[in-house]
């Protein structure tokens, strides 16, 4: 039987843990796509149809946290929507702050 | 869009079902506004939205509440439409067969209950995708190895039902499956094989357990509901040598496929093998408008002008062998001594081509290492929407060859570049044909819809069958397997009605319909 001080320790350390930032949500959920180089598919179909200067989600200024938000959570043409059960409004909010860098 | 109501079910009965299922799972996790549901799409699909759209989402996080809301819908005949992660994109993705079916979308429940090394194997549930269980094992230190289906995204337990494949010795996803538990129409809960003897240590061991093996019923079907799967993971090897070996020649493929056939069977080439033609092979460096931009096929002028500018094949061979340098040394010398006979051909290791994209995204894959880099093959036109042609031949030149002109011409014929390659597996060859449109273009879709019909046909005049398809084409490929007076399908819909008799789960999926909605009665 674990110590009560031990068992206290864990919860505490479960209840205080961060929140992922924007940066690893897009790490874990979107740089397959979309990180910069050959690769990824997302970053690719950028180029093609959006110039290579406006390619790369990360070297981007022009994102607003409202666009990003919009296009993670509904889709837009060949990307698709992401839905609450795949990723949390949270989660949406941290990689549209990331990438709009508000 | 309208709202769409399946057949037979009261808008009173829906809302019944609804506001009780959102006791279960609590009202945040039941879905049904205009806005919610529009995220239930398939983005790359031939068909309009509207032929497939739900009309409400359910998403429990365990077991007890699949069980619980499978009754709810049993009591009110609410028709349910299943999905894992809803990545299988192109083939209806989260989208139900069924307008007006209510979704039971399983992501939320994405746990990894075990890793176990000793045995090399995993057991998880319908949310974890490749990427998931990857990293789990990466962070863990464990000497295993996954086999990933090409988009990393895919839920290992989705793809498996799916009968999908990787690139892998383990490539085979349904064959390296092993156990299941099942939740039936009725909420009784079932575990296969050994599963099924309390406190056995061999569920994710031996497929087999005692008795029929049912777990094949609960592959592309609509006979259950997988809420956790055992899967098989490969020791990490000593060594992996991923290979490429390109052709120059579009004739080349007959004697390529005649040779490789005996290293599968011998397994002197362990892993799922691919012959990419020149079109699917340049999607993965580049779009078609870098070479052509003019309508129809792109002229031979231009395809060995990006062939030679590339440096690619005109077809490209995918392999890889595993083990120490001392074993995988005789290997790759068989596997040159074989292939090399062909003129032309050249064989290179990532080594000797560093900066070819399109070969460092497959060895990743054959080392079981999760990207989605294959999708650049939907950017070769850069629509969005495509469709898989995938039917399944002996591995013999004869039939490839057969395949490949009867496939172009039609392609060609609709104003479409050939995009394909071929899979080799142990015995069997999936030919996976791309068939792309821009999914705004409603005339473009609809031609695509219609070259894959007339595909179907012409396939399954020459004894080729398909193995996996969108919603818009189950009911089509599941008529061409009529032998003996659809005595297949008959069995499929027995089992049906005796295990599922009010006919809510997933109806309509790979043609098997419950008797309410059989024929006529849709």
């Amino acid at each position: 039987m674990r110590p009560p001080t031990l068992l206290i320790a864990i919860c505490w350390v479960n209840a205080f843990a961060a929140e992922p930032t924007g940066a690893e949500v897009f790490e874990q959920f979107c740089s397959a796509c979309h990180a910069s180089g050959p690769h990824h598919p997302g970053t690719q179909l950028l180029a093609a149809t959006r110039g290579n200067s406006r390619s790369v989600l990360t070297d981007r200024t022009d994102l607003t946290a409202e666009f990003v938000r919009s296009v993670v959570r509904n889709g837009l043409r060949t990307m698709p929507p992401f839905r609450p059960t795949e990723l949390s409004n949270a989660q949406i909010d941290a990689v549209a702050k990331y990438l709009s860098k508000q | 869009m309208h709202d769409v109501l399946p057949p037979a079910l009261t808008q009173t009965q829906l809302d019944t079902a609804l506001q009780q299922m959102r006791v279960v799972v609590g009202k945040d996790w039941v879905f049904s506004s205009e806005e919610d549901l529009s995220r239930y799409r398939d983005p790359w699909s031939p068909a309009d939205d509207r032929e497939f759209k739900a009309r409400a989402a359910v998403a429990p996080d365990r077991i007890e509440h699949v069980q619980q809301i499978l009754r709810i819908a049993n009591a009110h005949r609410v028709p349910l439409w299943t999905i894992s992660t809803g990545r299988n994109l192109a083939y209806g993705g989260p989208a139900p067969r069924l307008a007006g079916s209510v979704i039971l979308d399983l992501k939320r429940m994405n746990r990894i209950l075990e890793v176990n090394e000793k045995f090399g194997y995993a057991l998880v549930e319908p949310g974890v995708t490749y990427s998931d269980l990857y990293r789990h094992i990466k962070e863990r230190g464990y000497k295993l190895w996954i086999d990933c289906a090409a988009p990393a995204w895919g839920s290992v337990i989705g793809n498996t039902l799916d009968h999908g494949v990787g690139y892998t010795p383990y490539g085979d996803h349904f064959g390296m499956s092993c156990g299941m538990e099942v939740a039936l129409a009725d909420g009784d809960l079932v575990r296969t094989g050994m599963g099924a003897l309390p406190g056995s240590s061999s569920w994710q061991l031996f497929k087999w357990g005692f008795g029929p093996y049912v777990d094949g019923l609960f592959t592309q079907s609509n006979m259950g509901v997988v809420t956790k799967m055992g899967i098989w993971l490969m020791p990490e090897p000593a060594g992996c040598v991923p290979f490429l070996i390109t052709f120059q020649k579009e004739e080349d493929l007959h004697l390529i496929t005649e040779l490789v056939r005996p290293l599968k069977l011998s397994m002197v080439i362990p892993n799922g093998a691919v012959t990419t033609y020149a079109t699917w092979e340049a999607a993965a460096h580049c779009t078609r408008a870098k070479y052509y931009r003019g309508q129809g096929p792109m002229p031979d002028s231009a395809l060995r002008r990006m062939v030679e500018d590339l440096g690619i094949g005109m077809w490209n061979f995918y392999g890889a062998v595993y083990g120490p340098p001392a074993i995988t040394r005789i290997q790759l010398q068989v596997v040159k001594d074989t292939l090399l006979q062909i003129p032309g051909s050249r064989f290179y290791t990532e080594d000797d081509r560093p900066a070819d994209s399109a070969l460092r995204y497959r060895a990743q894959l054959m080392r079981g290492i999760p990207n989605m880099a294959e999708f650049a093959i939907v950017n070769w036109y850069g629509g969005g929407g495509h469709i898989n042609f995938s039917p399944i031949s002996p591995p013999t030149g004869e039939d490839a060859v057969k395949q490949f002109h009867m496939i172009r011409a039609r392609m060609h014929e609709y104003g479409q570049d050939y995009l394909g390659e071929f899979a080799i597996g142990w015995r069997d060859m999936h030919h996976l044909a791309c068939i792309a449109f821009t999914r705004d273009n409603e005339a473009e879709r609809r031609k695509a819809a219609e070259l894959f019909g007339v595909m179907v046909r012409d396939a399954a005049a020459a004894g080729y069958g398909e193995y996996r398809t969108h919603l818009a084409f189950m009911d089509q490929i599941a008529n061409t397997f009529d032998w003996n007076n659809r005595s297949l399908w008959r069995l499929h819909e027995r089992i049906k009605d005796a295990v599922d008799p009010n006919g809510i789960l997933s109806p309509g999926k790979m043609g098997i319909w419950p008797k309410s909605l059989r024929g006529d009665a849709r």
